[in-house]
């Protein structure tokens, strides 16, 4: 019977420390930051009942009646409960890229100019995603 | 096995559970005014409590969260389907974020294969996103139930094969060097693999990442099945794989959903809370229970949930 053997090369070991960390990060932050949004324990931008009576819209006519946040406009006001909830779910999504640029780097140095091409590539697809270029952003 | 049957009752008893509590969700939710008879932290907790279960059963039954919560929130919840592809999204990302990095470590996700399937798959799941928030809502609950449908079909169909023998590995995955060796924990032994006929395999996740954005549903369903039944991939690094692939495909049609402004964190953080701490729990539970059994009346539910967006896209 063999003892198990960890086969994960170093690009693989390097990005899994990073996701590990960074997701760690990200899910404390996303609760935290949604406990000071629900019990209200910093000012909101917009009241939690407001944005109740109108979640049954679509998301379009929600932004059109209410100034609720929206792509990077959370970073306007950071201190408002709901802005940093949302600021919370952004990292969530900025996560991945933070690995791939890491990955990208590993590849490079161990001279993979092929995957170092997909790690950029990928993540240059998903900035512009976020950047709002590629995604219909305001 | 007395232990067993009992926490497969206990599994069903949370599947009853939840079909209880929709019900009645929904009977609400379709009052005249439900937001001035429904307070707000009503929903939120119910959200958070449905959804606990919800990870609890997707886990034991071999499916993804997103995939399940989706067609059953849209269905029994009051939140517009834009808010809840938006949340599904995010309960699928933060899933696959949370599996990757353990997968990765062991060898079993691969990052070749993923980058290679993904950087096509997230710019078509952009795409898909982006015609999903700009189709009516009929269209959508229309092709929502007639794809949730199409997945109970798949599910119920598909036979995974453990180990699948390829004859050659196709010249492409021999240039993006897509091979690998994991230590399989049932044989003890290490076992090698390459894959095959990857140009298809890159048309199947375009399609998948397409259909993933557009309905914010998590894409295991598909990516399990063409990583092992096409690919030729083993069940172990497909699944993994998969896991990871979400991960960036997700991703992408999530910043569509966040500048579209189809995330509420009212919504989405219990979800994603209450999907986290479920599948914790029901993956201690996955060695207890009668998973078939579970797998089986889960497929009924989606279908149920499948049939029901079908209904709602029709007007009925």
């Amino acid at each position: 019977m063999k003892q198990e053997t960890i086969h994960a090369d170093k690009v693989q070991l390097a990005y899994a420390s990073i996701l590990g960390n960074a997701t760690t990060l990200g899910i404390a932050l996303i609760i935290i930051d949604y406990i000071l949004y629900a019990f209200q324990l910093l000012p909101l931008s917009l009241p939690i009942e407001q944005v109740a009576a109108n979640w049954h819209l679509r998301a379009s006519e929600f932004h059109h009646q209410l100034d609720a946040p929206l792509g990077w406009s959370c970073f306007s006001d950071p201190l408002k409960g709901d802005m940093l909830s949302y600021i919370s779910l952004i990292y969530l999504g900025a996560v991945t890229m933070l690995c791939l640029f890491v990955a990208g780097i590993a590849f490079f140095r161990d001279k993979n100019m092929i995957y170092t091409f997909f790690s950029f590539a990928q993540m240059a697809v998903l900035i512009l995603a976020a950047a709002g270029i590629l995604s219909g952003g305001h | 096995m007395l232990l067993k049957h009992r926490s497969t009752r206990i599994v069903l008893s949370v599947i009853a559970m939840l079909l209880f509590m929709t019900p009645g969700l929904a009977f609400a939710a379709g009052a005249a005014a439900p937001v001035e008879i429904t307070a707000w932290w009503v929903w939120v907790l119910g959200l958070f409590v449905f959804t606990f279960f919800l990870g609890i059963v997707a886990v034991v039954a071999g499916v993804g969260g997103g995939v399940l919560y989706v067609p059953i929130v849209s269905s029994f919840f009051p939140f517009h389907i834009d808010f809840v592809r938006g949340t599904g999204l995010f309960v699928a990302l933060a899933g696959a974020l949370s599996a990757g990095s353990p997968l990765l470590r062991k060898g079993l996700a691969n990052l070749k294969l993923a980058l290679s399937m993904s950087l096509i798959g997230s710019m078509s799941s952009i795409a898909g996103a982006l015609v999903g928030l700009a189709l009516p809502e009929n269209v959508i609950q229309l092709s929502l139930g007639l794809t949730i449908l199409g997945i109970t079909v798949i599910m119920f169909l598909a036979k995974n094969s453990a180990y699948p023998q390829i004859g050659q590995p196709d010249a492409l995955s021999r240039v993006l060097q897509i091979y690998g060796i994991y230590y399989d924990e049932h044989l003890k032994k290490d076992v090698d693999w390459q894959i095959h006929r990857t140009p298809v395999g890159l048309v199947l996740f375009t399609l998948i990442g397409f259909m993933a954005g557009m309905f914010g549903l998590g894409a295991g369903w598909a990516n399990v099945p063409v990583f092992n039944l096409v690919l030729g991939a083993p069940l172990r690094v497909s699944v993994a794989t998969s896991v990871f692939v979400l991960s960036i495909n997700d991703t992408a049609a999530a910043w569509v959903y966040l500048h579209k402004g189809a995330v509420l964190p009212l919504i989405a953080v219990p979800s994603v809370a209450g999907m986290m701490l479920g599948t914790k729990i029901g993956a201690k539970l996955l060695t207890k229970v009668h998973t078939n059994v579970v797998r089986r009346v889960v497929i009924g539910l989606l279908a149920v949930a499948g049939l029901r967006a079908l209904l709602k896209g029709f007007g009925i």
